[in-house]
């Protein structure tokens, strides 16, 4: 939006600066063409007027003692003001420069081409601008001027601009004019136009792009709102320029289907859920028979295994599309609840430091993850060291053990599902290798994350440290 | 004459089996397939007690269960296949006295049924009560057994911390000694010593006291037991 508005600056700022100096040529060739037209009258009266110059209609004659004006005086801000006959074309004996002069190269060019251009064959030629109040011909006829020409007495007279040629007998043929007055005004003018039409350019293209540019905003809002979120509220209603819409009504079709897909997989999930627990239930009710205690505990044992199992794949198979509200949550007490679980049924665990500290959770997660934590460190570390601590802007669940720690290639390895360290995969400790993986997307869920590293000392790992962070509240 | 045991669940391999398992543990049970046929049964004879699986074709347990808490007084014990706390929030909200998940220690189940029917036994209609206690700040929704502090956060506490605090709060500044605490938490037959009201108490301490080497709130009185130092006020719930 910017890059166009500055590109459409400089664009009109060219043109500008073209057509300024278009008038500006055609000013010094009105005042030149006039000049040189008078000097080779008064040389050569015989010789046929030529075509008119644009801005100065052609005077005959000097010096006849009065001064005389043509026409009316021009409407204020127009053409260029003119000096009465008298005063226009003046013979001197002598150059007419005088100390004060500024010399106008461009005009003296110019001036020599035209009357080269006229039959003439000039010999010095000078241009030079000077302050009219300076002039020894202008100078008593200011106060006139300044009446007929309706300038108050503080407003500048334009330059005056004397245009010379020597003759062939060494007289000066001097022809006075003022500078085009105007061009101050044409440039103001023309500054107006320019920034006139920048400004209908620039907010009839910023519509065009808002007009464009406010559904694609829209739809990278809603593909975040999806990607976080996956449903069909708040569908973008089709907006916007045409190839807008379309894409918008592709994406609406591309969120029902992947809607779909995941309703259905939650679907199949439920049904899994529900089919395999209830014969798992019956099985469980069933080896009550066994009389066989030692038997029918490890029945148990295998059944609740199998459940555990199942409940995390079911659980990772969720934990991208939770539907369980976010709410602010003590932590220090979700913690201690935790903990309390395991203290319990007799397992070692120890609570150390907590703050108090509030999270926007999905607390049944957030259990199910530090619960994953602590049983891991229980399975490989023996016990496990609870503290839950702020850091920055975050909450961090820290669950230490006294295991032999993991491999650091295989730290990263450690996250993904089904991954155990024992390659065996016997079910000796128990579980199926997702709990670091649920513990992980758990952290995920929450825009937090979960870092496991070895800890050491004397360059010996002495224990594993699990750091599970999640974002507090604002 | 033995409980009267309504047992609900469409999946007869469950079914079968669990209705066999509780009549050897002495219980007179009634199997329902449906919850048509479990209203049919209830329509026409005494019912002590219902099991009830949330899960079912046609009409579902927790529509049953919501029947039965509006019309009889008839404790409900839920079975529920999904582990996930918004069946268990909603199995409670709805009237249901206790829930088990499958698949369930069926040892565990009896142990259930025998406290759900010793607490309707006491006739204390102390379930479904839609008022919300405030102390300190504090606030607590018996229903949903949600405690809130005083910024709104959701503080979490286990469910025999949970019933401490109600006796606490239904008890204000008296003083209540260990056996008089046991017995209001954990029941009368509870195996539970001393020691464990203690420790319940130092885990409720460090939820709610500000400082909990320096308890405000649950103070201990020396020689008798503890005590709620706290105004409580019972507002009504919206909703």
């Amino acid at each position: 939006m910017l890059a166009i508005a500055v590109a459409l600056l400089i664009a009109q700022g060219f043109s500008a600066l073209l057509i300024w100096h278009e008038v500006h040529q055609r000013h010094i060739a009105a005042l030149v063409n006039g000049a040189a037209m008078r000097v080779t009258m008064a040389v050569d009266p015989a010789a046929p007027p030529p075509p008119p110059p644009p801005a100065d209609a052609p005077d005959h004659g000097h010096g006849d003692g009065h001064h005389e004006w043509r026409g009316p005086p021009p409407a204020s801000g127009d053409d260029t003001l003119r000096l009465p006959r008298t005063v226009r074309l003046h013979v001197d004996a002598a150059s007419p420069e005088q100390p004060g002069d500024g010399p106008l190269n461009e005009i003296e060019v110019a001036f020599r081409d035209a009357l080269v251009a006229q039959g003439e064959a000039p010999g010095n030629v000078i241009a030079v601008a000077r302050d009219a109040a300076n002039d020894p011909l202008v100078r008593p006829l200011l106060p006139e001027l300044r009446v007929r020409y309706r300038l108050g007495p503080s407003q500048p007279l334009p330059v005056l601009v004397l245009t010379a040629a020597q003759q062939a007998d060494g007289r000066w043929m001097t022809v006075r004019s003022f500078m085009p007055a105007n061009e101050n005004v044409v440039v103001f003018r023309l500054l107006r136009q320019t920034l006139l039409t920048y400004l209908v350019l620039v907010v009839a293209v910023g519509l065009i792009l808002r007009r464009m540019t406010r559904p694609l905003r829209a739809l990278t809002a809603r593909l975040d709102a999806f990607a976080a979120s996956p449903g069909l509220a708040g569908q973008l209603a089709p907006q916007g320029p045409a190839d807008m819409r379309q894409l918008i009504i592709a994406h609406n079709a591309m969120e029902a289907r992947l809607s779909a897909l995941l309703d259905e997989k939650d679907v199949m999930l439920g049904a899994i859920g529900h089919d395999l627990k209830t014969p798992l239930a019956a099985l469980r009710v069933r080896i009550e028979a066994v009389d066989n205690d030692a038997e029918r505990q490890r029945m148990a044992t295998t059944i609740e295994e199998i459940t555990r199992t199942l409940d995390d794949i079911l659980s990772l198979a969720r934990v991208g599309r939770p539907d369980d509200p976010i709410e602010a949550t003590e932590m220090s007490a979700l913690v201690a609840d935790v903990i309390g679980e395991f203290e319990d049924l007799g397992e070692d665990v120890v609570l150390g430091d907590t703050a108090r500290m509030v999270a926007p959770v999905r607390a049944l997660w957030l259990r199910r993850a530090l619960r994953n934590l602590v049983s891991n460190a229980l399975r490989y570390g023996q016990r496990a060291r609870v503290a839950l601590v702020r850091e920055g802007a975050c909450a961090v669940l820290v669950v230490e053990d006294d295991g032999p720690g993991i491999p650091p290639a295989e730290l990263q390895r450690m996250m993904e599902p089904f991954t155990r360290l024992d390659p065996s995969r016997n079910t000796g400790t128990g579980g199926a290798g997702l709990g670091l993986t649920l513990a992980r997307a758990i952290a995920d869920q929450h825009g937090g994350m979960l870092v496991l590293t070895n800890r050491q000392v004397d360059g010996r790992v002495v224990g594993l440290t699990a750091r599970l962070s999640v974002p507090l509240a604002k | 004459m033995a409980t009267a045991i309504l047992l609900v669940d469409d999946e007869a391999a469950l079914r079968e089996p669990l209705g066999d398992y509780l009549r050897r543990q002495g219980f007179a049970v009634t199997e329902a397939a449906s919850a048509a046929e479990a209203r049919a049964h209830l329509a026409a004879s005494h019912v002590d007690l219902v099991l009830l699986d949330i899960m079912m074709p046609g009409e579902d347990g927790l529509s049953l269960g919501r029947h039965l808490a509006e019309t009889k007084r008839v404790p409900v014990v839920f079975l529920t296949a999904r582990g996930e706390a918004t069946d268990r929030i909603v199995g409670l909200e709805i009237g249901g006295d206790d829930y088990v998940v499958k698949p369930f220690d069926p040892r565990e189940l009896v142990a259930r049924i025998r406290s759900v029917l010793r607490r309707a036994g006491r006739a204390a209609p102390e379930r479904a009560q839609s008022v919300i206690y405030e102390f300190e700040g504090w606030r607590l929704d018996p229903l949903k057994r949600r405690l809130l502090d005083s910024a709104g956060a959701v503080v979490a506490i286990s469910s025999a911390e949970f019933r401490l605090l109600m006796a606490f709060l239904d008890h204000p500044r008296q003083v209540l000694d260990r056996d008089r605490l046991l017995d209001m938490v954990q029941g009368r037959e509870a195996h539970l010593f001393d020691r464990a009201v203690d420790n319940q108490i130092s885990r409720l301490r460090r939820k709610i006291e500000v400082d909990s080497r320096n308890p405000q709130l649950i103070q201990t009185v020396w020689g008798g037991g503890y005590m709620l130092a706290a105004e409580v006020r019972k507002i009504a719930s919206q909703g």
